[in-house]
């Protein structure tokens, strides 16, 4: 670099030396321009990120850590055990080896040589996880203790598999009231958002197994006791390093339902025995319902549901393949759907049963009184005055029964009675066409539709409240479903409700028929309305909650009433024409259920009841029902019983209902029902 | 005393002076960068301190922590080493210069050979009995010194036929590491050669042909392969990690969160320093020890560690200076580009803006053979600054 010829060697050295001062001056600037990255980057983390840092760092080290507390044991009302817990071994792999496909592949397969598991149950079980990201995933249950220990023995031929004591549900009383007890599993996101889970303290988690169904779900809250919550601070290996207890652990009280075993059992085994019988005699009878209540608390002693399932399959919960076996595979055919709680879910039309509403309604309506009579002809036109637009309705026979008053009327089951008062009503309160539709909104003032007014009062229309989940409130169809109905399928060929309301629905609904639907269970609530002198029941199946204390004794820690929802507005004169009618449909030869109760001893037990058989469009059996209570004058049970496609009213439903009642008065020891005979509509 | 012989009769006084006072005052000892030493050995505190509070907790058995008591092992190695590259005058070298490079080349080669040893999947380390030696590390030292006694040779004038001689000199021991793998060290090569040209007095021209070989090199080796996928991946990892335990990128979550969770303050040695203690930042205690000063020293700790290195760059930057000779200046340029390009790379690391590579951070991190070759620069540097006037 240095070139002037006549410089000495001092500048020369130190023009050379100032070339690479300068050079080493540009170095220093790249380092400063280093550092001062530096010191910008440590500012902004350390000053201004700390706060979202140290959130992270703490997410990094704190674990919160649950522990399930044993589930409380559902009883009896006598104390008799109906669900208790059991010690179950599963299987389980965790997640990162079933995210391996070669991996998985070697587990499933040592599995299920060992187990003698197929290799495809192995992987359906894996494939129906849960909804926590934690857990592992259990792919065999109730595994032998041998197997579970060689398994825990050679860990490196299983890696990933782990062995897990699993509390299962266990059912020492047997198949007893499945749907009512429903069972246990994990919750699903949609479990997490419902008002059933949401809210709790402390709030549910992803992983809990909670009940999904039955009593379980809507008394989770007690039964699952109170988790143990303890912090953990893991170190980077997830080992722990310190313990906090938050919360110790308790285990759920017991619930008490107001269930009786004894009969519980017997109202199963009179449903299916009557079942069995209609099918015999060539009726589809596909299901059925039966229902005990005291109409004088609205405790429900008995609720059986046919089809049924052992609840021992669901002792660890449903899997996707044991929902599908136990009907939900054919959504579109209900008819087998093992879980369905029929006495609570399945609503249907409840033919001449609605008498007793329809007999109510018109006296509660100042259309009759208690002494009114009406003709009973085999046919009558409405309006009685003919002209365009009348209808000619039939009653179920021909034959013209002349003048009668409601007792009568129920006895024989007189349609066109009903029919007349299902008018009237309509005439005076009833509204027509699309009278109060205004805009989308249905606005029809407090004084019309008393008659559907009077069936909600009864009970019916709204989930009647019973402390199950997923209750069916039926319909009592008037003008603002009218309205609704026809909103939902106005842009179909054939909207319903097309012209409004129609006289001719009123006229219907009067004998239990058209668009009217009901429960099994909100019949008995409307009939147990009428035994108990007019107190509508919210009825329950949950009695009380009550712990075993250190010192042997039983500490009852709540109870749970039945609340009384509404009272009917009848005199005791007006309910007292009805319980004789309905005494008549039994005792008198004439009535309807007089063939299915031949021989009972109705003078030491007076039991009054009434047949329904409601006409299904689609079907040539029609469906069968039974509501009853007794022994008069101060019933003690009410009993409803429905049998699907098996028939007129006093055909099958009746001579299971006289099966239970035999059993629950203990008169007869032969559990078999022999059908009735009954021909009315 | 009195100058003879040479010198003829009674020159016993140059400008005055006398020769006896002239050459207590040149004596190289009273000529001592004294702040160079003492940054120095705070730094290797700094160091020694945080490689026990990054390993305490993992140990279980009684007694001094095997890390905290290697590391001063090879403090005290170091300074022996320091002392010995102090005395001799540092000019001496350029003589040794071919023996250097080809001790490195050696060095190398053996840990390559089956008598290398491989910890983590890269063979870098000669196994000796009772402890490791890692050739590279030594090799940065040795190329600083090669390099810098060719290009003292060139007395500013460097030509195209020196820059490719300096990059044949680099290429062969860079590529040696790059085969053990050790990618981020090989680069350290690379920066002291990119520094050595700048200081030497290379033309811009021959920087831009330098690049656009570099750029060759590197598409090159992308494109036959030469470099794996998982390189890549953990090369540009930091530009969007992604936090889950399998993927490099945990790493660097994990050290962002200790560094920036110590705050202003930091959370101290003891109990609060959770990352730490509960080792949530792997290889704490090596490549990632910023981490450990971040979380428990905080801003203050680690702006303190930040400033002892730029006290440290400074000094030696002034050595470059202050040397009398090009050779001298050189080697301290190189020391400073070996530091800052480290200190840049490892911190820049921790806290996310760098990528990720096995480079150790100077002073601090555990490792003697590291330690060992920076007590050996800092020697070199007081070398150079002691003997300034003779």
């Amino acid at each position: 670099m240095v070139k002037g010829s006549g410089s000495s060697p001092q500048r020369q050295t130190s023009l050379g030396i100032d070339r690479m001062t300068l050079r080493i001056a540009v170095l220093g600037v790249l380092v400063i321009a280093a550092f001062v990255t530096l010191f910008s980057r440590l500012w902004f983390l350390q000053i201004l990120a700390t706060d979202q840092y140290r959130a992270l760092a703490k997410e990094n080290r704190v674990r919160t850590v649950y522990s399930e507390p044993p589930r409380g044991r559902i009883l009896d009302r006598n104390g008799t055990p109906l669900v208790v817990n059991k010690e179950s071994i599963a299987v389980t792999i965790d997640r990162d080896t079933l995210q391996r496909p070669a991996l998985r592949y070697h587990v499933f397969k040592r599995l299920s040589h060992l187990l003698g598991i197929k290799l495809k149950d192995l992987r359906y079980n894996a494939k129906s996880t849960g909804t926590s990201p934690y857990k592992p995933v259990p792919v065999a249950y109730d595994v032998h203790e041998r197997d579970a220990s060689t398994i825990l023995e050679n860990r490196e031929d299983y890696p990933g598999v782990g062995v897990e004591p699993l509390p299962v549900r266990d059912y020492p009383a047997g198949a007893l009231a499945a749907q009512d007890l429903g069972y246990v599993g994990e919750i699903s996101l949609l479990d997490l958002k419902s008002s059933q889970f949401k809210g709790a303290h402390p709030a549910y988690a992803a992983g809990d197994i909670v009940g999904k169904l039955g009593v379980e779900r809507t008394y989770d809250r007690y039964l699952r006791g109170r988790p143990g919550i303890e912090r953990v601070v893991v170190n980077a290996l997830g080992e722990p390093t310190q313990t906090r207890r938050v919360q110790s652990e308790r285990s759920g009280p017991d619930l008490v339902l107001s269930l009786d075993a004894k009969t519980q059992r017997e109202t199963q085994r009179a449903l299916k025995s009557g079942i069995q019988a209609a099918r015999n005699a060539g009726f589809s009878a596909p299901a059925g319902s039966a229902v005990v209540m005291d109409p004088r608390n609205g405790q429900i002693l008995a609720m059986a549901s046919l089809p049924t399932y052992d609840p021992k399959i669901a002792a660890d919960g449903l899997s996707k393949k044991e929902f599908d076996r136990l009907g939900q595979a054919t959504p579109n055919n209900p008819d087998d759907d093992a879980i369905l709680n029929r006495p609570i879910q399945a609503a249907a039309n409840p033919g001449s049963t609605f008498k007793v509403v329809t007999a109510g309604a018109a006296m509660a309506t100042g259309v009759a009184t208690p002494y009114s009579t009406l003709d009973c002809p085999g046919t009558i036109t409405i309006p009685p005055k003919g002209g365009p637009g009348s209808v000619l309705y039939h009653d179920w026979t021909l034959a013209d029964l002349g003048v009668m008053g409601f007792p009568e009327s129920l006895e024989v089951s007189c349609d066109t009675f009903y029919y007349q008062l299902g008018y009237d009503m309509q005439t005076r309160f009833g509204v027509k066409g699309t009278e109060y539709w205004s805009g989308d909104k249905t606005d029809v003032p407090s004084g019309r539709e008393l008659f559907q007014r009077y069936a909600r009062t009864a009970g019916l229309g709204n989930p009647t409240g019973v402390d199950l989940p997923y209750e069916n409130g039926g319909v009592v169809p008037d003008q603002q479903w009218c309205h609704e109905q026809y909103l939902a399928t106005k842009n179909t060929p054939a909207p319903t409700c097309q012209y409004g309301w129609l006289p001719g629905y009123t006229v219907n609904m009067s004998i239990g028929q058209g668009d009217m639907r009901t429960t099994p269970l909100q019949m008995a609530v409307t009939y147990a309305a009428i035994a108990n002198g007019g107190t509508v029941w919210a009825p329950k199946i949950g009695m009380s909650l009550e712990r075993q204390q250190q010192d042997g004794t039983v500490k009852t820690l709540r109870e749970f009433k039945p609340k009384a929802v509404a009272h009917l507005p009848l005199n005791s004169t007006e309910l007292g024409v009805i319980t004789q009618g309905l005494g008549e449909v039994i005792s008198n030869p004439n009535g309807t259920a007089y063939s299915a109760f031949q021989g009972f001893p109705l003078s030491k037990y007076p039991i009054v009841g009434k047949t329904g058989t409601a006409q299904i469009g689609t079907s040539v059996f029609n469906d069968s029902w039974f509501i009853s209570y007794g022994p008069t004058p101060d019933p003690r049970y009410v009993i409803a019983v429905y049998v699907q496609k098996a028939g007129h009213g006093g055909e099958s439903a009746a001579p299971i209902a006289r099966q239970i009642w035999e059993s629950i008065l203990g008169i007869d020891k032969n559990p078999t029902v022999t059908l009735g005979q009954d021909q009315s509509g | 005393m009195r100058a003879e012989g040479i010198f003829g009769e009674a020159v016993d006084r140059i400008g005055g002076e006398p020769i006896s006072a002239r050459m207590a005052r040149k004596a190289p000892v009273r000529h001592l960068d004294l702040t160079l030493l003492v940054v120095t050995l705070l730094l290797s505190a700094f160091g020694a301190l945080m490689i026990y509070s990054a390993t305490v907790h993992q140990q279980t058995a009684a007694g001094i922590d095997p890390y905290l008591r290697k590391q001063l092992v090879y403090m005290v190695v170091g300074f022996v080493v320091l002392l010995l590259v102090a005395v001799f005058d540092y000019r001496y070298l350029r003589t040794f210069a071919a023996f250097i490079y080809g001790g490195i080349i050696l060095g190398l080669l053996i840990v390559l050979s089956p008598i290398g040893s491989t910890q983590l999947g890269a063979t870098r380390w000669i196994d000796l009995g009772s402890f490791q030696v890692q050739p590279s590390e030594l090799a940065k030292i040795g190329i600083i010194i090669t390099l810098a006694a060719y290009l003292a040779e060139r007395k500013g004038e460097v030509r195209a036929r020196d820059v490719a001689v300096c990059c044949a000199m680099v290429a062969v021991p860079a590529a040696l590491i790059f085969l053990e793998p050790d990618l981020g060290t090989a680069l350290v090569f690379v920066a002291i050669l990119a520094t050595l040209f700048l200081v030497a007095g290379a033309k811009i021209r021959h920087f831009i042909a330098l690049a656009v070989v570099g750029l060759v090199v590197i598409v090159g080796s992308l494109h036959f392969g030469l470099v794996k996928q998982y390189q890549i991946d953990r090369f540009t990892a930091f530009l969007n990690p992604r936090p889950d335990v399998r993927s490099i990128g945990y790493n660097l979550t994990q050290a962002k969160i200790a560094i920036a969770s110590g705050g202003i303050h930091g959370k101290g040695l003891e109990g609060k320093n959770t990352q730490t203690s509960l080792n949530f930042v792997p290889e704490q205690h090596t490549d990632f020890i910023f981490t450990a000063v971040g979380e428990q020293l905080g801003f203050l700790g680690s702006a303190t560690l930040l400033g002892l290195f730029a006290l440290l760059i400074w000094r030696a930057l002034r050595i470059a200076t202050m040397s009398r000779d090009p050779f001298g200046t050189l080697l301290a340029c190189g020391i400073v580009a070996l530091w800052a390009f480290q200190i840049f790379v490892n911190v820049g690391m921790t806290m996310g803006i760098m990528p990720i590579t096995g480079i150790p951070l100077p002073f601090i991190s555990f490792g003697g053979s590291s330690l060992i070759t920076n007590f050996a620069s800092i020697g070199f540097l007081l070398n150079v600054h002691m003997r300034r006037f003779l």
